[in-house]
């Protein structure tokens, strides 16, 4: 009658804060799945890079001030570092890796094209933040591209071709639909 | 990459494949070699194997400038193969790939330009004689394409791979032939770089990417008072988190100051942070606990007062009779920034026994492999031989990562165990630590012949000083070059010139950051030309025209700026436009900036058009990239906070108090390029210094405000 | 653990039965006591009458406790005059400009629950939470920034500028998860100038003698 497990379980139903109790947490990134033991007051980021290994998305500030860490959950841009692990369990996380299976996402093939990147760093975010805008608005103007887009911060100073990307990216997606 | 030695290569290869390098030697000529680990004298570039496989390496590191293609591009130019062709391998540093593995000072192409191309020129030429040795006709009867050599007349072809051993046996010519700039295919296109698909879907890696077997990772406590030194610390409750491993106390070395932390290793890098929450720290603060921005910032202010050390006099402003009624003064001062490259800054490093790796991003590969005195080895106590680095992509330089301090202590932190660890610098850490662009005042004064011709003008920097950060042996009664560096040399003809500098105390550690102090005495330098041309009532660009009459770069730029811009189109009410250029060690850039003066009492930025002078150009869309982004960088600096101390710590802490410049605030740019021979100039840092004062310029223009000091906020005018 | 429960299983199964019950007990009693323990509890259990009992005086000194109340940061960053909330205790400019939307709930890649999650983010500067965080939706902006006394005492009371509040609704918006949450803010940000206690009382006071607006 005794299972000394229930304690956990109950910690687990009612989710209070933790101090550094490891858990088993189900996670769903880039449609795999994946059992990861870790203190559900990790952070996401910290768990998708060094824990699944995943290091596309990226740490930049750690209080969601600029972006790199953008991934989507259940295809909304949240920001990883300030994403509890535990809010991702059950949902559909996807992370640039995932976002496409040959670099071929509208908003990817107009980076490669308007050659974006400098240093590269800040882009996983900036293409999973557009990918968001690209989706919900086909015709994005710059006011709306700015509108998206400012939560995203590029040091080396790519805006002007990030820009110049999204509406390629939206044209790209507009002949993708058409010939579909 | 394994030691590239020829005994390797067949090892690895598994067969008897001939292979031989091209390169350099120490004074700058062509050379070839068959065994690196033998070849004394001699750089590698380029590897030609008779499996057909052209590897260039690439010593210049990616951190987003583009040397991964433009740097290649020279060498593949002239050696008639496409960078899709060859296997491009960045450099890690290795020995045998020479001291200049280095990206700063925006040198990689200014200073490799013709040399690369003479490599390439060389190894063609040779890879022809061979074939036409074969052939047994003239050199002339053989044309190359693709990686191969044709013969004209038979149109048979071998391919390099075929000639290589024969090749290794010729001499090299001593003046290869270059090809002419209508025959290019690489050089002066806008080419694609074969990094950018990787960082466009997460594949690229990053020094802070990087995972080895067995890694641990590890975060620092530094003194929150910069200078402080370590009394005790209690690791007790750190130890009790979960995945703590290890609190050790590590030493970093950043130029002369040594500084110590507490590192707190665990087996993720979340429980390190949580171990590092809960450290009990004793810091002796050593009275900088005293030290306030705004008290330095007056003491600077009165050290203005002295004549300080004289760095340079055409004619003799003293001597020269100019009526106080002719002259101008003014006081200008920049702030202290911090340099924010986005990857923070991280190190992994795995100590076994008396051997060393490293995995990092850096900009200065050479030094962390060197064996110069000032080299990475002597200051963790490893023998050169002995240390082997894993250099990744960089994700932001900005002068960053030219100091090797975080290399340092993460080297520290590893000695403590035979695991690899990984240190990370969160933003906080970046933020508070620095080390910083030093802040910079200038004191000006430019005086006026009867006739209205300007006659005088003096410089004065005063500033902490650069060299003394970094050497404990420095001369203070010298000039600190870096920091007064182009007040003197602009081309502007002015018949007395006089230059100085007072240099302060400071214990905060300073660093370069992009564009070194030209991003803060262009400033001062060309607002003053503009008071200048207001009190001598005369247009802003037609005043500096009047004083650039004799050919120079800097005149045939502004022309060309005038034309391109539109400036002699009047700005319409509430609007208004500034113009400024600079020239100094890195490059050449003019721009002008168009602002309009809102309603709201705000200034929108509205458009900036750049000229910068290249002399030659690889890659024309990677040059503007650079250009607009360096735009964007100089606007962060003129417009947002800077990093201050109070109670000597730094006051800021990440983005939410230190921001930088967003989508939102980006103006549009247009940037032309000047590539019409003569000395090769660099793009990285050029498009910077120009932007400050042509856009306080613009201000002035619109609104009649003048702004002396940096920040300036766009939007309380 | 397994292996130590086994060995001490024999002198300690009933202790321990009644142990984990004891702890599950304790737990439910303690979880009932609000997900919000950390607020101020005092979900005030006194009726509240609907009735008006008119007095321009006591009105009107209510109304301006509710003013400061509503014209903190903590109220006001979400009431915002523009289209971008504000943000801190100095009500600037939330960072990175994230706009309201149609619906309040933001566009894109910034909309606001991406980020203001169901509860605060541990730490300084990070995004503090509740479970509903949103501006009001463009259609019924229900601006606090910049509004005189008069009108926003105006303002509240009118169900086409209030969010369709009558008097009733009006009378329980004291208790909403919104306005609650402006007293959690999360560490680092400034509560309001009162407890919510002393503002609800204010908040009935001021409407159950009248709602008056302030001469100014």
């Amino acid at each position: 009658m005794y299972n000394p497990t229930l304690f956990f379980e109950y910690y687990h139903l009612f989710k209070w804060e933790s101090k550094n109790i490891n858990l088993m947490i189900n996670l769903n990134v880039n449609q795999k799945a994946y059992q990861i033991d870790a203190d559900p007051n990790m952070p996401l980021l910290w768990v998708i890079r060094d824990i699944i290994g995943l290091t596309g998305t990226k740490y930049g500030c750690g209080v969601a001030q600029c972006g790199a860490c953008v991934v989507h959950l259940n295809g909304e841009a949240v920001r990883s570092c300030v994403t509890k692990v535990s809010r991702a369990e059950g949902q559909k996380v996807t992370t640039i890796e995932g976002l496409s299976n040959n670099n071929d996402h509208p908003a990817q093939v107009a980076w490669n094209e308007e050659n974006v990147p400098q240093c590269g760093y800040c882009h996983s975010g900036q293409i999973m933040s557009a990918a968001v805008l690209l989706r919900e608005n086909p015709n994005p103007t710059d006011a709306d591209i700015d509108s998206a887009m400012a939560g995203n911060i590029c040091r080396c100073g790519t805006y002007l071709r990030i820009r110049k990307a999204i509406h390629l990216a939206a044209e790209i997606q507009k002949k993708e639909g058409a010939s579909k | 990459m394994k030691d590239i030695t020829r005994r390797n290569f067949i090892k690895s290869t598994g067969t008897a494949g001939f292979a031989f390098w091209l390169g350099l030697s120490a004074r700058g000529s062509t050379s070839k070699a068959l065994d690196l680990a033998t070849a004394k004298n001699f750089t590698p570039f380029i590897l030609i194997e008779s499996s057909g496989t052209i590897t260039i390496y690439n010593t210049k590191p990616e951190m987003g400038q583009g040397t991964f293609q433009s740097f290649p591009a020279l060498i593949a130019e002239e050696l008639e193969v496409s960078l899709e062709q060859v296997t491009i391998r960045q450099s890690n540093g290795e020995k045998e790939l020479g001291t200049l593995q280095r990206a700063g000072g925006s040198a990689s192409i200014r200073t490799s330009y013709l040399a690369m191309r003479k490599v390439g020129a060389s190894a063609r030429e040779v890879l022809i004689q061979a074939a036409s040795n074969k052939w047994k006709v003239n050199a002339d009867n053989c044309y190359v394409e693709s990686g191969k050599v044709i013969n004209r007349v038979t149109k048979a072809s071998f391919t390099y791979g075929e000639l290589a051993e024969d090749a290794s046996k010729l001499e090299l010519p001593k003046e290869p032939k270059l090809k002419e700039a209508k025959d290019f295919k690489i050089l002066g296109k806008s080419g694609k770089r074969p990094d950018i698909p990787l960082k466009t879907c997460g594949k690229a890696e990053f020094g802070i990417d990087v995972q080895v077997p067995g890694m641990v990772y590890a975060t620092v406590e530094r003194c929150p008072v910069i200078g402080g030194t370590l009394k005790s610390f209690d690791a007790g409750e750190a130890l009790k988190v979960a995945g703590v491993e290890k609190v050790v106390e590590v030493e970093r070395v950043v130029g002369k100051y040594h500084f110590t932390g507490i590192a707190v290793i665990a087996n993720s890098y979340w429980a390190a942070l949580q171990g590092r929450k809960k450290l009990k720290i004793v810091w002796d603060t050593k009275g900088f606990e005293t030290f306030q921005s705004s008290a330095y910032e007056e003491h600077l202010r009165s050290l203005g007062k002295q004549d300080g050390i004289t760095d340079k006099t055409i004619g003799s402003v003293e001597m020269v009779k100019v009526s106080p009624k002719d002259t101008i003064e003014a006081f200008y001062e920049t702030p202290l920034i911090a340099h924010h490259a986005l990857e923070p800054m991280n190190c992994v490093a795995q100590v076994k026994g008396d051997k060393l790796e490293i995995w990092t991003s850096t900009q200065v590969p050479s030094s962390v492999t060197g064996s110069t005195p000032n080299d990475l080895h002597a200051i963790v106590g490893f023998t050169p031989d002995n240390i082997k680095l894993n250099a990744k992509f960089i994700g932001g330089g900005f002068g960053r990562r030219l100091y090797m301090d975080y290399i340092i202590e993460a080297v520290n932190v590893a000695k403590h165990t035979d695991k690899p660890v990984k240190v990370i610098w969160s933003r906080e850490d970046t933020t508070e630590q620095g080390p910083f662009r030093p802040m910079t005042f200038s004191q000006l004064k430019g005086g006026f012949s009867e006739e209205g011709k300007l006659i005088s003008f003096q410089h004065k920097v005063i500033s902490p000083s650069y060299f003394e950060s970094m050497r404990p042996d420095y001369d203070k009664t010298k000039v600190d070059a870096i920091m007064v560096e182009g007040i003197g040399e602009q081309a502007y003809e002015i018949p007395n010139v006089k230059t100085s500098y007072v240099r302060a105390d400071y214990h905060v550690p300073v660093a370069a950051w992009r564009s070194v102090t030209s991003s803060t005495v262009a400033f001062p330098h060309e607002c003053f030309i503009d008071e200048l041309a207001y009190k001598a009532k005369m247009e802003p660009f037609d005043f500096r025209m009047s004083m650039l009459n004799k050919p120079s770069d800097t005149k045939r730029v502004m022309q060309k700026l005038r034309e391109v811009s539109g400036w002699d189109k009047k700005s319409p009410k509430g609007k208004g436009k500034g113009v400024a250029v600079w020239e100094f060690f890195a490059g050449l850039c003019a721009q002008v900036v168009e602002v309009t003066y809102r309603p709201d009492k705000t200034i929108k930025v509205d458009r900036v058009i750049a000229v910068i002078d290249l002399g030659e150009v690889v890659n024309p869309d990677n040059v503007r990239n650079q250009v607009e982004g360096a735009i964007i960088m100089a606007l962060g600096a003129a417009t947002k906070p800077g990093i201050s101390l109070k109670n000597g710590q730094v006051v800021e802490h990440n983005f939410y108090d230190n921001p930088l410049v967003r989508i939102n605030e980006a103006p549009g740019i247009e940037v032309h390029i000047l590539a019409e021979g003569g000395k090769v100039k660099g793009v990285g840092e050029p498009g910077l210094p120009a932007f400050a004062p042509a856009l306080a310029n613009a201000i002035f223009a619109a609104t009649g405000k003048r702004f002396r000091k940096m920040p300036f906020d766009l939007r309380v005018i | 653990m397994k292996k130590q429960l086994e060995n001490q299983k024999r002198y300690r199964v009933p202790l321990r039965a009644f142990t984990v019950i004891g702890v599950i007990l304790s737990m439910i009693i303690l979880m009932s006591f609000g997900l919000n323990y950390k607020t101020n509890k005092e979900v005030s259990k006194t009726p509240v009458t609907l009735a008006v009992k008119k007095d321009s005086i006591t009105s009107v000194k209510a109304f301006k406790q509710v003013y400061t109340v509503l014209m903190s940061a903590r109220c006001m960053n979400c009431h915002p005059s523009g289209n971008i909330p504000l943000q801190g205790d100095d009500s600037h400019l939330h960072t990175m400009s994230p706009q309201r939307g149609v619906d309040g709930k933001g566009v894109y890649a910034m909309k606001c629950a991406n980020c203001h999650q169901a509860t605060n983010t541990p730490g300084l500067h990070t995004p503090p939470g509740n479970t509903n965080w949103h501006l009001p939706p463009a259609d019924m902006r229900m601006v606090f920034q910049g509004r005189t006394p008069r009108q926003l005492a105006k303002q509240l009371i009118d169900p086409k500028q209030n969010g369709h509040k009558d008097f009733k609704k009006l009378i329980e918006h004291a208790d909403d998860g919104l306005v609650l949450s402006g007293w959690n803010p999360g560490e680092g940000r400034k509560l309001p100038p009162m407890s919510h206690a002393a503002f609800k009382k204010a908040w009935i006071t001021w409407l159950q003698t009248g709602a008056y607006a302030p001469k100014k």
